[in-house]
């Protein structure tokens, strides 16, 4: 009897299983319409959700079936990148970072230069004389502020201009102390916050930022007396003494300090656009914004945010991906510029500043919006994509983290980024 | 029918071993001698030249510093890891084989970490690490308290403590195979020549059960070598790239610095230490195997 069951027990097991395989198989196969179908690998995770619905609406109007991957969360992008290559088996369109545009354009990228929307932006990436690169929105690093919390203490309305020197951000640091807030500021201690954000603005502010990193590159250049390292570090160093993670700060966890930040228990925190996605995942005000590193400068910097086009789509160019697919998918990068519907999911849905001036942008978020007036006033230090590779690594782990938690000195800091990059490999371009 | 021939063998291989053979090889060996290829070149990861440049990322991976203090660093945690596990793993098996109420759950109960995966298991003792242990050492003190993956040993340390609770239950499980095959008129046998409690486990049970121990140290070892996923949730190698095991390092200098070539030829490097340790483990272990 009990054999009886068991029996019966596998073939009930047996039959599901066919059963899940056909109904998976069968929905592929109605959906389809037109019968044309392109795969996209979106690496800006925070949008997958929004991004699979609007790939079924998309199908629903135009009847082209778009299957929206996931970059996965245990590897890069550029190797599951090239995973697909290896296999012959590529995404008809990959969004990558900008450096990975670079790296793969020769080979994989289709010339975009001939679409409709290319007039209308000044972010997409040429390589070697072909659009390759289809910016999917303007992202820029600052400082995060919760103007609520700071108007709580003093009284008054935030007006970020008014901290623009480091003087004066001290000053208000200093007032939000003494008015109760014990450490108003926040810092991220992921080594792609420390490293890929904050030290690049080191280079990119520099008068000629590939110069200067040339010049690194080749020994020459005297870091720990460059003017705009000291201003940044000094700022840094502010950053660090009013750092509610202080003694601790390496270990500071990403969702705590933005949860901080939204609810008002501090009031500062380095950060971006992109960090909104955390952000309103908690009970955050939307009196908050970005505003640029408060620097005791002379140089202007301390008035603009950094930041450019992020994240670009690329047309898969091999043999793998036919004529039809290819033309789907430039139709679809036409859509999401030039179609209502299109600009809605990008600006709406997914909260992103749009990197085409034909895009109405009213709808965006706090940071967003922010982001949005710097870079209409032109108020955008652009970002440097050609940094070493394992500079991000490297500087932001194993050095950064070690100043943040003050196992380091500044002097430290500038000889080991000298040596880093003695024996770093240039990037081509 | 002659059952000799060159022929016959072959067909006879091909028919049993046939297909197992064709997939190992497409799975296992062709990957690898690709794998081996690569190490010669300069690839990035996906560009279609792959330029071939001789023994230069030998030359990189034993110059390149980092890889041999990551290489140092899973050597200790490896040591410590491999003593902990079985250690634990032997103690519970004994528990759970020596006939305690329950013993059935607790076997269970041991085993389930294993089945959790490896880089859930580290976001789960992340919060542990981060969260729940800072607040109790924070209540106890009523100080400030530092979190264990803040620290450079604290975080080889939590890596060992998330290994060894994520370990221990599978090798359990192979112990409680050993003691059970351990058959009881040899045990009765040694009572009623005057053994007590702990001497027939040490000159009768441990013996007997050398083939366990030879299997546990082999699969501990080499897991322990390997370790990525545990390593990539809990700690990332945070704090300051101090607890970026070899695995960890292999993969991030062959994708993130996109070192393709380097990569492959550290990861080569120490798959040939980890077969040398295991070989050498498994040839002393057989060694020393007893029958009853």
């Amino acid at each position: 009897m009990k054999k009886k069951i068991v029996s019966l027990v596998m073939v009930a097991a047996m039959a599901m299983s066919m059963v899940a395989c056909g109904s998976s198989s069968d929905s592929g196969d109605s959906a389809a319409s037109t019968g044309v179908s392109i795969t996209v690998l979106n690496s800006k995770t925070e949008i997958q959700t929004q991004f699979e619905d609007m790939a079924e609406e998309y199908e629903k109007a135009t009847g082209v079936h778009v299957e929206v991957y996931n970059a996965d969360t245990d590897t890069t992008v550029a190797s599951q990148v090239a995973t697909k290559y290896a296999s012959n088996d590529p995404y008809t369109l990959t969004m990558v970072d900008a450096k990975d545009i670079y790296s793969l354009a020769d080979d994989y990228a289709y010339d975009l230069s001939n679409e409709d929307w290319a007039s209308h932006t000044t972010l997409g990436i040429d390589v070697n004389g072909k659009l390759a690169g289809f910016p999917v929105c303007v992202e820029a690093r600052g400082i995060l502020y919760n103007a609520d919390a700071i108007k709580e203490i003093t009284g008054e309305d935030f007006d970020p201009a008014s901290v623009a020197t480091l003087d004066d951000f001290k000053a208000l640091l200093d007032k939000l102390v003494a008015g109760g807030m014990e450490a108003p500021v926040g810092i991220l201690s992921e080594y792609w916050s420390l490293g890929a954000h904050w030290f690049p603005m080191v280079y990119e502010e520099q008068e000629d930022p590939d110069a200067f990193v040339n010049s690194l590159l080749a020994g020459e250049a005297d870091l720990a007396g460059n003017e705009k390292y000291n201003e940044l570090m000094d700022t840094f160093e502010t950053l660090v003494a009013y750092n509610y993670a202080k003694g601790s700060a390496s270990n500071a966890d990403r969702e705590e300090t933005s949860m901080m930040l939204a609810e008002g228990d501090i009031a500062f925190m380095f950060g971006g656009n992109w960090d909104w996605s955390v952000i309103n995942q908690y009970d955050y005000t939307e009196n908050m914004g970005i505003m640029p590193v408060p620097q005791n400068t002379e140089d202007g910097t301390n008035e603009m945010l950094v930041g450019g086009g992020s994240k670009y789509f690329f047309v898969d160019s091999s043999d793998a991906t036919s004529e039809e697919e290819r033309q789907a998918a430039l139709d679809f990068l036409n859509w999401l510029v030039s179609d209502p519907e299109g600009n809605a999911f990008l600006t709406e849905q997914c909260a992103l500043v749009p990197a085409f001036d034909n895009i109405d942008a009213s709808a965006l978020d706090p940071l967003s919006l922010s982001v949005k007036s710097y870079a209409d006033a032109g108020k955008l230090v652009p970002n440097y994509n050609y940094l070493p590779d394992d500079h991000m690594t490297v500087v932001g782990q194993e050095i950064m983290q070690k100043y943040l938690d003050e196992a380091m000195t500044r002097d430290e800091v500038a000889t080991s980024v000298v040596d880093y990059f003695k024996s770093a490999t240039p990037i081509a371009h | 029918m002659k059952t000799n021939t060159l022929s016959y063998k072959i067909k006879q291989y091909l028919i049993f071993a046939g297909l197992t053979t064709f997939i190992f090889a497409s799975v296992v060996l062709v990957p690898f001698v690709y794998g081996l290829y690569l190490t010669f070149t300069s690839w990035d990861g996906v560009s279609l030249s792959k330029p071939f440049v001789g023994i230069e990322n030998y030359v990189n991976a034993f110059a390149d510093t980092s890889y041999w203090q990551s290489l140092g660093r899973t050597f200790i945690y490896s040591a410590i890891a491999v003593i902990l596990v079985n250690a634990v793993a032997f103690i519970i098996a004994y528990m759970v084989t020596s006939g305690i109420k329950g013993q059935n759950f607790f076997r269970a109960g041991f085993f389930v970490p294993n089945l959790i995966g490896g880089i859930v298991l580290g976001y789960v003792w992340k919060f542990v690490f981060n969260k729940a242990l800072v607040e109790l050492a924070e209540t106890i003190t009523s100080g400030h308290a530092k979190s264990l993956l803040a620290t450079e040993t604290g975080a080889i340390a939590a890596l060992i403590i998330v290994s060894v609770w994520q370990y221990a239950g599978y090798m359990m499980l192979i112990y409680v195979a050993g003691f059970m095959s351990v058959s009881e008129d040899v045990i009765e046998a040694a009572k009623i020549d005057g053994c007590t409690g702990s001497q027939s486990i040490f000159y009768i049970s441990i013996p007997l059960m050398t083939a366990s121990f030879v299997q546990c140290l082999f699969l501990t070892i080499t897991r322990c070598f390997m370790v990525y996923d545990v390593n990539l949730s809990l700690t990332n190698g945070d704090p300051y790239g101090s607890s970026a095991l070899a695995a960890m390092h292999v993969y991030n200098q062959a994708f993130i610095n996109k070192n393709y070539g380097t990569g492959q030829a550290e990861a080569l490097i120490l798959f040939v230490i980890c077969a040398i340790i295991g070989g050498i483990q498994v040839y002393v272990g057989k060694k020393g195997e007893v029958q009853a």
